[in-house]
């Protein structure tokens, strides 16, 4: 199971107490406001306030590292490219290359916002089980083909993934290599895809059966069970207000020109 | 060919998030006007499952491997339902494996699902030319894969061009987009044999899957 995301869901913090459908409202905003972030001077009151509310989430700082390893390539790619390709005024020359200022800057930027957007997303679903924060989804308006999918899907993900990992396995101990992008290899692994796909067919009816059976779409949906109190509104009145505070900021530094 | 966050404007991010809201409506009101709809949810969801997975299945492209976006075989396969299965598989990917964003999410399902569901139609238009023959499966496959992967791989080229700031040096940042839109060029094709090799599988093993 994706166990992982759901690791540090049980832990006691202001964010995993906060109800889900506010932190998903408000925490999503918040992130649009980031995106909206152009001017480098609000870059560190916003990994300020994206460091705050991590360390308010107690969710340790490794679980963070780890997940930014992943997309680690894209921030190297841009780390690396954006400060020598881009730009017109010269901050130093380095052999043949040229440190370019708004490069550097540009830089600067996409990575700084790209680090905050990832770690409050973090916090939105790492301090909630996924579950409950889809349920949260479903309770402020999703549609219920798109929540029965995603749930379905997120049940069966790991176990499909599982079956590859056998499968490929299975292939590997028979003496399958794939190294050049031959038709034979192409066909083996058409057919591995191919394979996986069939076999979810056919358990995706059996899955049908098995819900029919317990009532799908004959018996009323469950209203999903919340409970909003006075903190939740303060927590979503307070992310709300930063949110605004930081479009506004944007907005009043680009009228002043600079 | 996922954009994360942090690189497209706040208006073009909004933007993304119109079209694809815009696009899943179309599609969930298709599906609704299905006579079972409902029968197909779990048909959808574990295939949405599983296509996720098979894009992990790695292609050895030497030195190095690449793994297959598969939009144009989820078209071919799903239909209308190839629009939420992109949405949801990439919500996942930005989730769980930091793969996009969210901010980025309207935008990136608008790159490859717009594409899938032109797949979806290209694929089907194997039953005027030569109703359900080897060959015509293969060569709407070949088409339909590529399709979805050169649409999206267009978007992505537009999207970017059009959104470099003006402070960068344009010159080397439109010649650093062309560089990475060539080098997708064998990838098309590569796409388009996998989804025409797949189809040529279903048809032998599970017919009715083609049959959306």
């Amino acid at each position: 199971m994706i166990d992982w995301l759901d690791r540090h869901a049980q832990a006691a913090s202001p964010l995993h107490r906060w109800d889900p459908r506010y932190k998903l409202v408000g925490l999503t905003i918040l992130m649009f406001a980031f995106s909206s972030v152009q001017d480098l001077r609000l870059l560190p009151a916003m990994l300020a306030v994206t460091s705050g509310l991590y360390a308010a989430s107690r969710i340790p700082l490794a679980f963070l590292l780890t997940r930014l390893r992943a997309p680690g390539f894209f921030i190297a790619i841009v780390a690396i490219l954006l400060p020598f390709l881009s730009g017109t005024t010269v901050i130093a020359r380095i052999g043949p290359l040229i440190l370019w200022k708004e490069g550097t800057l540009a830089m600067g930027l996409i990575v700084a916002k790209f680090i905050s957007i990832l770690t409050i997303s973090l916090v939105l679903f790492g301090t909630a089980p996924f579950l409950t924060t889809i349920k949260a989804l479903r309770a402020l308006g999703l549609s219920p083909i798109l929540g029965d999918m995603t749930l379905l899907a997120y049940r069966y993900l790991y176990e499909i993934g599982n079956d590859l990992k056998t499968m490929e396995m299975a292939m590997g101990l028979r003496g399958f290599r794939a190294r050049r992008p031959s038709s034979r290899v192409l066909g083996v692994l058409a057919s591995l895809a191919g394979t996986m796909l069939v076999r979810s067919y056919e358990q995706s009816e059996l899955v049908y059966k098995a819900m029919t059976l317990r009532g799908y779409g004959h018996s009323p949906r469950p209203r999903e069970q919340f409970q909003a109190h006075p903190r939740d509104w303060v927590g979503l009145a307070g992310v709300l207000l930063v949110a605004a505070g930081f479009v506004a900021a944007e907005i009043w530094l680009r009228g002043l020109g600079g | 060919m996922h954009i994360p966050d942090g690189i497209l404007p706040i208006t073009i991010s909004a933007a993304g998030y119109a079209t694809s809201g815009a696009a899943t409506w179309h599609s969930l009101r298709k599906i609704g006007q299905k006579e079972n709809a409902q029968a197909s949810i779990p048909k959808a969801s574990l295939l949405t499952a599983a296509f996720f997975v098979a894009s992990w299945i790695h292609i050895p492209v030497p030195p190095t491997s690449v793994h297959l976006v598969l939009n144009g075989l989820l078209g071919a396969v799903l239909g209308y339902y190839a629009f939420p299965a992109i949405l949801i598989g990439l919500f996942f990917q930005a989730v769980m494996f930091q793969h996009g964003g969210l901010t980025t999410l309207g935008v990136n399902a608008t790159m490859m699902g717009v594409p899938a569901i032109l797949a979806f139609f290209i694929f089907r238009l194997r039953r005027v030319v030569g109703k359900e023959s080897h060959w015509a499966v293969g060569l709407f496959g070949f088409l339909a894969g590529a399709a979805g992967l050169g649409m999206a791989v267009l978007i992505s080229w537009g999207l970017l061009i059009t959104t470099i700031p003006a402070h960068l040096d344009v010159e080397a940042e439109q010649a650093s987009i062309y560089a990475l839109v060539l080098a997708h060029v064998p990838l098309i094709a590569l796409e388009g044999f996998f989804t025409a090799l797949v189809a040529l599988f279903l048809q032998r093993v599970k017919p009715e899957m083609l049959e959306n």
